[in-house]
């Protein structure tokens, strides 16, 4: 069977995208395998099927894997792996209704994004006010500009994917 | 009972609705999801993830509790707290509905 991999990197925030990706792989015949390493995606060949991808994630629910698999096996989901947080499940179009998801309700979709907040974005706040900023001001003491540079470039990047964040939470808030 | 839940679940939505009202007999996550398709002829159908959180969540808050586990499903009922809830969400839906009546 032919395999293929690809490198994609979602950040955070991209889970829909990511459903999305693997939705359209899987409708023009390659079905995910797995995600693993920094963002590499496996897949194989299979007959084109529209199934529907869905990312949920709840420590509370890898803590007891067994009944969080259970339950969402009991409503027609497959369980795939966990990757940095995330679960993956996926359902065939042809056995779902209409636009199902694994949420129901926008309040539920809310309470994910809080766990995202709080299991990713959190700790990268505090690791940025606790090491980034004071070693970015430290270099610019010193006049290292190189390393203040890099320092800086790494900052922007991750204030901006606060700020998509922050977005895309009061985006679905306000709604 | 504390500002944190009358500001959660009063008033609450629709899915924490049929949890508890559900709950007034032990079920598992599952066993809510069709009953409540059931209840409401396919009107109202609970997903996973949502149920999931909404169990975790109705737990910490001590609205419902977990009683035994069965074929790795885990079973709760309604506690005296969530039952309160359920009651005040109730009386303001019948007022709701009482208000509707006289209004149109």
């Amino acid at each position: 069977m032919e395999t293929k991999k690809t490198f994609k990197i979602f950040t955070i925030y991209e889970y829909e995208k990511e459903q999305n990706y693997l939705r359209k792989m899987h409708q023009s015949g390659w079905k995910f395998v797995k995600v693993s390493g920094f963002g590499i995606y496996h897949f194989e060949e299979c007959v084109p099927e529209d199934v529907i991808y869905q990312l949920d994630y709840n420590r509370d629910g890898i803590e007891h894997k067994a009944e969080y698999v259970r339950l969402f096996n009991d409503c027609g989901w497959e369980y795939l792996q966990d990757y940095v947080g995330y679960s993956y499940f996926r359902k065939p179009a042809s056995q779902a209704e209409e636009t199902e998801e694994i949420f129901c309700d926008d309040d539920s979709k809310l309470q994910m994004l809080e766990r995202v907040y709080k299991g990713r974005i959190l700790p990268l706040i505090v690791l940025f006010s606790c090491i980034f900023i004071p070693q970015l001001v430290n270099c610019i003491a010193h006049k290292a500009y190189i390393l203040a540079s890099l320092f800086g470039a790494v900052t922007c990047l991750y204030v901006a994917i606060f700020i998509m964040f922050a977005l895309q939470y009061y985006r679905l808030k306000g709604r | 009972m504390n500002a944190h839940i009358k500001k959660v679940y009063v008033p609450m939505t629709e899915t924490a609705f049929y949890i508890l009202l559900c709950l007034k007999k032990p079920n598992h996550g599952y066993g809510i999801v069709q009953r409540v398709e059931q209840m409401t002829d396919g009107a109202v159908r609970l997903t996973p993830g949502t149920m999931y959180g909404s169990l975790s969540k109705m737990e910490k808050d001590g609205l419902i509790q977990f009683i035994r586990e069965e074929d790795k499903r885990k079973i709760y009922k309604i506690t005296d707290l969530g039952s309160e809830v359920l009651q005040i969400e109730l009386n303001r839906i019948a007022r709701l509905y009482r208000n509707a009546q006289e209004e149109m």
